[in-house]
């Protein structure tokens, strides 16, 4: 056997192994490179910097367990330049998880304490609501006929923050982040199609491709791309977290990604003819 | 120093269980899948509980018994379970299709059709020399893409006429590739979040 | 009229058809039929959520009652058991998942495996780099040019060295990926609708199930 046909068929343990390595060594040594943020993220960040204090946003938590890594320190950036921005935050989660991810994420803000906010008067969480497109469509819709108590079960006639907030147009952007494909397109359904909301889109970057035409179109007006739009909002927000930590591993993990594909690529090539990966 | 909290270490017992199938099947992998699926279950079951209570009998508590029609419909649902009485669920469940079609094709025309079509039809040429080009590839991106998938006229894709549905694959593809290698960065950006665990929180080295 | 079948496709006609009526009309009473009909909607998908568990209930306990599988058995058992732990805790307490305990043990045990059990598919992407994306053929040319550049620009070390393969990868994002998403977007929008329509005419019945 050539060395280019033993290199065509590594061992799956090894390009593993190599894989694992290529994240525990960026992990403990930090490079701190230098970052680009994307037009979709800072379309994002300029959307929610153009709000003035007081505006009310719909935020959906619409992710859990599995997507919390890549949209877990966005959403926590977001919710810092929210916070800071003065905005009212309602919030809701269209994913069975959501609930779950919420307080995770207040743990990484921190409202009170890092900017004076008051539960019930400057953000709210409404708890999972079943349904996806139905939850939407009834929050946007008329929210006081579906939701009467918040998270903990508290009424919500006794928070300030929804006195005035009984549907659509009370709010002035719409904001997601989701794991899902059919919420990321439900949203727009339901908030742009429906209402003519502002809507603001965060996703895995696995699914931006497809989201991308709404962008594209105006009827998104900013996408937080996955770990990437979370490493750039955390970039423009001033606020690093876990995200901008991901970047240095991406940069080893990817690096390798790209040498495997060489490696394959070349000795594909060099053993072609002779019967050799087919 | 190694954390002495119980909960870390349960967590690091399963993402490590949970990361070894990447390497081989074994029975420490399908210890944790089970553990998985039951949980997965349990919290579903819980917030399946919560959402009748909060959107659902705080209605009828109000006075609202109107909603108990949807309780009917909810129990209604379970008897697909039944051999003689599992038409039943047809009725929830015709609700529920209803109700879901309703909602979405009602805003799809809008969103997937209509404002696709007119930002596809905006003025291709544009102030500078690469907004044009951008302009003329996206719109031929769509056109030839579109074509691609006209499956009832055969004879588009054959011929000299045969280039047009011919680029939209090779469009698609390049789109494809793009997608994949987002798709890569999103694996390697959702796993990470398990190492800085392992190594911050559990053997906190980092 | 067959009660079995035909009143089914009658409500999903009718719900169908407030829904749209609400959308294009804005009629008063259209809208507070249909809120009531959203509404309603939602607590049924909350009683829907239990049916994969009604479900795994039977197939486990069987699996249980019968000791098949060699000792698979046990797992199901093991299954069951934590299916049943979160149900205690969570509505037990009466606090469901805002409840200490309940956050405790969805920490400890849900939320690794959730977050591992999706995300090790990375070492199956990079496996799979490896091993299939090769450019064979012009096709798959077209599909790992892009695939790599992506790669390259989405690579922080690689990007801050050369930004020309960052701003490369914005423009495979800008012309490239908008203008064949779009087409299969408009795509999958005429065929939605088209499947939407058939439906609620009650030409498409596959959702009643075969029985």
């Amino acid at each position: 056997m050539s060395i280019w046909e033993k290199m065509t068929s590594l061992p799956r343990e090894i390009v593993m192994g190599l894989v694992l390595i290529a994240m525990i060594i960026p992990a403990m040594n930090p490079l701190g490179l230098p970052l680009f943020t994307g037009d979709m993220s800072r379309a994002w960040y300029n959307t929610v910097d153009a709000l003035p204090a007081g505006s009310v946003v719909l935020f959906d938590v619409g992710y859990g367990s599995g997507g919390y890594p890549s949209l877990g320190p966005g959403n926590i950036a977001a919710f810092h330049q929210m916070f800071e921005k003065d905005l009212k935050i309602v919030m809701m989660a269209t994913a069975l998880e959501g609930s779950m991810m919420y307080p995770l994420v207040m743990e990484g803000v921190k409202p009170e304490q890092n900017y004076g906010a008051v539960y019930g008067e400057d953000y709210v969480f409404l708890g999972y609501i079943a349904g996806g497109q139905t939850a939407m469509a009834g929050v946007l819709g008329d929210l006081k006929a579906l939701v009467s108590v918040d998270y903990e079960g508290t009424s919500v006639d006794s928070l300030s923050i929804m006195d005035n907030v009984n549907g659509a147009d009370d709010f002035d952007l719409v904001a997601y982040m989701t794991t899902a494909g059919g919420t990321a397109e439900g949203w727009v359904y339901q908030a742009y199609s429906q209402y003519n909301a502002d809507v603001l889109g965060g996703c895995l970057s696995m699914m931006t491709t497809s989201i991308k035409p709404y962008y594209d179109s105006g009827q998104i007006l900013g996408i937080m791309d996955g770990i990437k739009g979370a490493a750039d909002l955390e970039f423009l927000t001033g606020h690093p977290g876990d995200a901008i930590v991901s970047s240095d591993i991406l940069s080893f993990t990817q690096a390798l990604v790209l040498i495997f594909i060489l490696i394959g690529n070349v000795s594909f090539w060099m053993t072609r003819g002779k019967g050799e990966a087919s | 120093m190694v954390s002495v909290d119980p909960q870390i270490w349960i967590a690091a017992f399963f993402t490590i269980a949970a990361t070894s199938y990447a390497f081989r099947d074994n029975v420490v992998f399908k210890f944790a899948e089970n553990t998985f699926i039951g949980v997965a279950a349990g919290h579903t079951i819980v917030m399946g509980v919560k959402n009748i209570r909060d959107y659902g009998w705080t209605h009828i508590m109000q006075g609202e018994m109107i909603y108990s029609v949807a309780f009917l419909l909810g129990i209604l649902l379970y008897a697909r379970f039944h051999r003689d009485y599992y038409w039943l669920y047809r009725y929830p469940i015709a609700f529920l299709v209803g109700n879901g079609i309703g909602i979405s094709i009602r805003a799809a025309i809008h969103s997937d059709f209509i404002v696709q079509v007119a930002a596809t039809a905006s003025p291709l040429i544009k102030s500078d020399a690469l907004g044009t080009v951008n302009a003329l590839i996206t719109f031929v991106g769509v056109v030839t893409s579109i074509s691609h998938f006209i499956f009832t006229q055969e004879k588009i894709h054959e011929g000299a006429i045969g280039i047009v549905p011919k680029i939209g694959r090779w469009m698609m593809l390049l789109a494809f590739g793009a997608s994949f290698g987002n798709t890569v960065m999103s694996r390697f950006g959702m796993y990470q979040g398990r190492i800085i665990f392992l190594l911050r929180e559990w053997l906190q080295i980092i | 009229m067959d009660y079995r079948r035909d009143i089914p496709l009658a409500i999903t006609f009718l719900i169908g058809i407030i829904a749209v009526l609400d959308y294009y009309t804005g009629v008063q009473v259209i809208t507070d039929t249909f809120t009531l009909i959203k509404n309603w909607g939602v607590v049924i998908q909350g009683f829907a959520l239990g049916l994969g568990a009604v479900n795994l209930l039977r197939v486990h306990g069987k699996r249980i009652s019968q000791r098949s599988g060699g000792t698979d058995w046990m797992f199901s058992g093991w299954l069951l058991l934590m299916m049943a732990m979160f149900i205690v805790v969570g509505l037990g307490t009466g606090q469901y998942d805002a409840g200490p305990t309940y956050s405790w043990i969805y920490n400890a045990i849900y939320l690794p495996l959730g977050a591992t059990m999706y995300s090790s598919l990375a070492f199956y992407m990079a496996y799979g780099s490896y091993k299939v994306l090769r450019a064979r053929n012009f096709d798959a040319a077209l599909l790992f040019i892009t695939a790599v550049l992506v790669i390259m620009g989405n690579t922080p070390a690689l990007a801050a060295t050369f930004p020309g393969l960052f701003y490369t990868r914005e423009w495979i994002f800008g012309p490239i990926v908008s203008g064949a998403y779009r087409g299969i977007r408009i795509g999958i929008g005429m065929g939605a609708v088209v499947l939407g329509i058939r439906t609620l005419l009650g030409m498409e019945t596959g959702y009643l199930g075969r029985r």
